[in-house]
């Protein structure tokens, strides 16, 4: 089966601090992926370079096989690499509509001009069913986007990503601040990206329970390094897994 | 669908009361206000350029005002007869609007590769640099005599020969070019400029190439200070180094910032407020830059978002009460 997203010996360093270091991965079509790791493994990093934020140092990164390495953030967008942030990313002084409707742009790839002129013709609303409906609650279009809560903008921005219909999604930690209902929504949304749409999902996530639940493969991160990959059930009952993020339990020591 | 349709009712009013507004400033009978008034909506022309920068795309810039000196300088070539010729006015437009934004393009190319605050001061020195080529180049430019004789503008066989007929003329194309760039604002252009300004990060994730963007941005605000150039010089028959001065560009930005940046009709109302203003103050012309500057830090400080921030704050709060009184 062909992989959507590849790494090759990813290396990145801030200064002296290695936070990526011949990281390698792939994952496929269809397949949601797992991403642990201790707070400052370099997690987000990882989907910063992926999504092109940050420039790797070395190594290499394929989509759909292309080597999207050097390629400016903007351009692995258009080519459907998709994401999300720890803290949402929205226009905060534009319309619910607007911010929506930006995902929307990125999928019909027209120039300026020709969307001027109303070329094509997006229907935003009936797109959106389906996904506010899997997000479980409603829009009013006139809302600023500041007036929303916090959980309903994290579901939001897992939407827009996937009104853009992404090849590849890598989710940062969509659960974080998140209630019990609002979690389940968010693995509504992922499974639906991954099963309707066949998207390559790579989540980062601190919520064992999510993580379990729905992802193939989970992959570990510890200062920079992978240490473990595979499934969730064999990789959660790893010793240095355990101990490195679960944490050891001293009291079983002696 | 109902809100469709109440907003097809606003729109209604608000295009009749513009209408209304616009034949109420036309009789007034003193030609010398209708000049000015005029003015101000040449200026404003230009400063729909700073719409687009700051308000639309969050860059301040200050270069709106070498932009319509291209324009002007353009136009006054081609209609004063001092190359030989007389080109029609129309096409003297067209060109200025031309040259006006290939300019704007030439020095964003390598400009906007700047970010932000220093984008702010290369704009500073494109003023400058032109401003000393207006000031200074003789056979392009005049000198500091400026260049004078310059026909006015005839549209098909009809000569804009007074200022009532200048004021409807220039009252109907900023309403055409507010309503060009409204559109824009609710275009995928609009959103990216937005998504630039909101949320730099956002925008290169949601596939928005923001160099290209913003030299589009610059662009077209490069033609506007074209057709705006054109326009003056045309109307005022004669133009000198002075208009297109540091000092005019900053007037500029105190026109945006008291209307609202972000507001098309506010930033018309700014510069007629700014426009006017000295012409009332006949006499106080010392004391006028002191009255800017006190002006521009009280608004800073009451109404950061201008006299358009402070209806459109009312309104909502209007608005809210209303839902409120409602639900209750």
């Amino acid at each position: 089966m062909g992989q959507v997203l590849e790494l090759k010996q990813v290396c990145k360093k801030f200064g002296g601090v290695v936070t990526a270091q011949d990281i390698s991965m792939s994952i496929g079509a269809g397949e949601i992926h797992g991403l642990i790791g201790p707070n400052g493994a370099g997690k987000t990093t990882l989907i910063n370079l992926i999504s092109g934020i940050t420039e790797a140092d070395s190594g290499e990164i394929w989509f759909e096989g292309k080597n999207v390495t050097k390629l400016p953030a903007f351009k692995r967008g258009r080519l459907g690499i998709g994401r999300t942030f720890q803290v949402p990313r929205f226009l905060n002084n534009s319309s619910v509509w607007d911010n929506l409707m930006l995902g929307m742009d990125l999928r019909s790839q027209v120039g300026d001009l020709k969307s001027y002129f109303g070329i094509p013709k997006v229907d935003l609303e009936a797109e959106l069913e389906p996904l506010m409906e899997a997000a479980g609650f409603e829009l009013r279009w006139d809302d600023e986007i500041g007036s929303l809560p916090f959980g309903q903008l994290k579901l939001l921005e897992i939407v827009r990503a996937m009104l853009a219909k992404p090849k590849v999604l890598l989710v940062d930690e969509p659960a974080a601040g998140l209630n019990s209902m609002e979690i389940d929504r968010v693995s509504t949304l992922l499974n639906m990206a991954a099963k309707e749409q066949g998207i390559a999902v790579l989540l980062i996530e601190h919520r064992m329970d999510l993580v379990v639940d729905i992802c193939k493969t989970l992959h570990v991160l510890v200062f920079g390094k992978l240490i473990a990959q595979g499934e969730p059930e064999q990789v959660t009952a790893l010793p240095e897994v355990i101990e490195a993020y679960l944490g050891r339990d001293d009291d079983d020591q002696d | 669908m109902k809100k469709k349709q109440v907003i097809e009712k606003r729109k209604i009013i608000c295009g009749l009361a513009v209408v209304l507004l616009v034949a109420a400033v036309g009789m007034i009978p003193n030609v010398y206000s209708l000049r000015v008034i005029s003015l101000a909506l040449i200026y404003s022309i230009s400063a729909f350029g700073l719409l687009l920068m700051l308000g639309m795309g969050g860059q301040m810039v200050f270069s709106a005002v070498a932009f319509m000196g291209i324009g002007a300088y353009t136009t006054a070539n081609l209609c004063s007869g001092r190359l030989g010729f007389y080109l029609n006015g129309t096409w003297a437009i067209l060109i200025s609007i031309v040259l006006g934004g290939l300019m704007a393009f030439l020095f964003g190319l390598p400009l906007l590769r700047l970010k932000g605050t220093f984008f702010t001061f290369a704009t500073i020195g494109i003023v400058q640099i032109f401003y000393t080529f207006f000031l200074n180049y003789v056979p392009l430019f005049g000198g500091p005599a400026g260049i004078s004789g310059i026909r006015t503008l005839s549209i098909l066989g009809f000569s804009l020969d007074s200022y009532v007929k200048w004021f409807y003329f220039l009252a109907v194309v900023a309403i055409l070019v507010m309503l060009i760039l409204n559109r824009a604002r609710n275009t995928q252009f609009g959103r990216r400029l937005a998504a630039i300004r909101d949320n730099e990060i956002a925008a290169n994730v949601l596939g928005v190439n923001v160099y290209w963007t913003r030299v589009k941005a610059f662009t077209i605000s490069g033609m506007l200070g074209g057709l705006s150039g054109s326009l003056l010089a045309m109307m005022a028959k004669y133009i000198a180094a002075d208009n297109f001065s540091w000092t005019r560009a900053s007037t500029f930005v105190i026109m945006a910032m008291l209307g609202g940046v972000n507001s098309a009709p506010g930033i018309v109302l700014g510069s007629i407020i700014i426009t006017v203003l000295p012409e009332v103050m006949r006499g106080l012309d010392r004391y006028l830059m002191f009255l800017y500057g006190i002006m521009v830090i009280l608004l800073m400080i009451l109404m950061p978002m201008g006299l358009s921030g402070l209806v459109s704050g009312l309104a909502k709060r209007w608005r809210r009460k209303r839902q409120a009184r409602r639900e209750r």
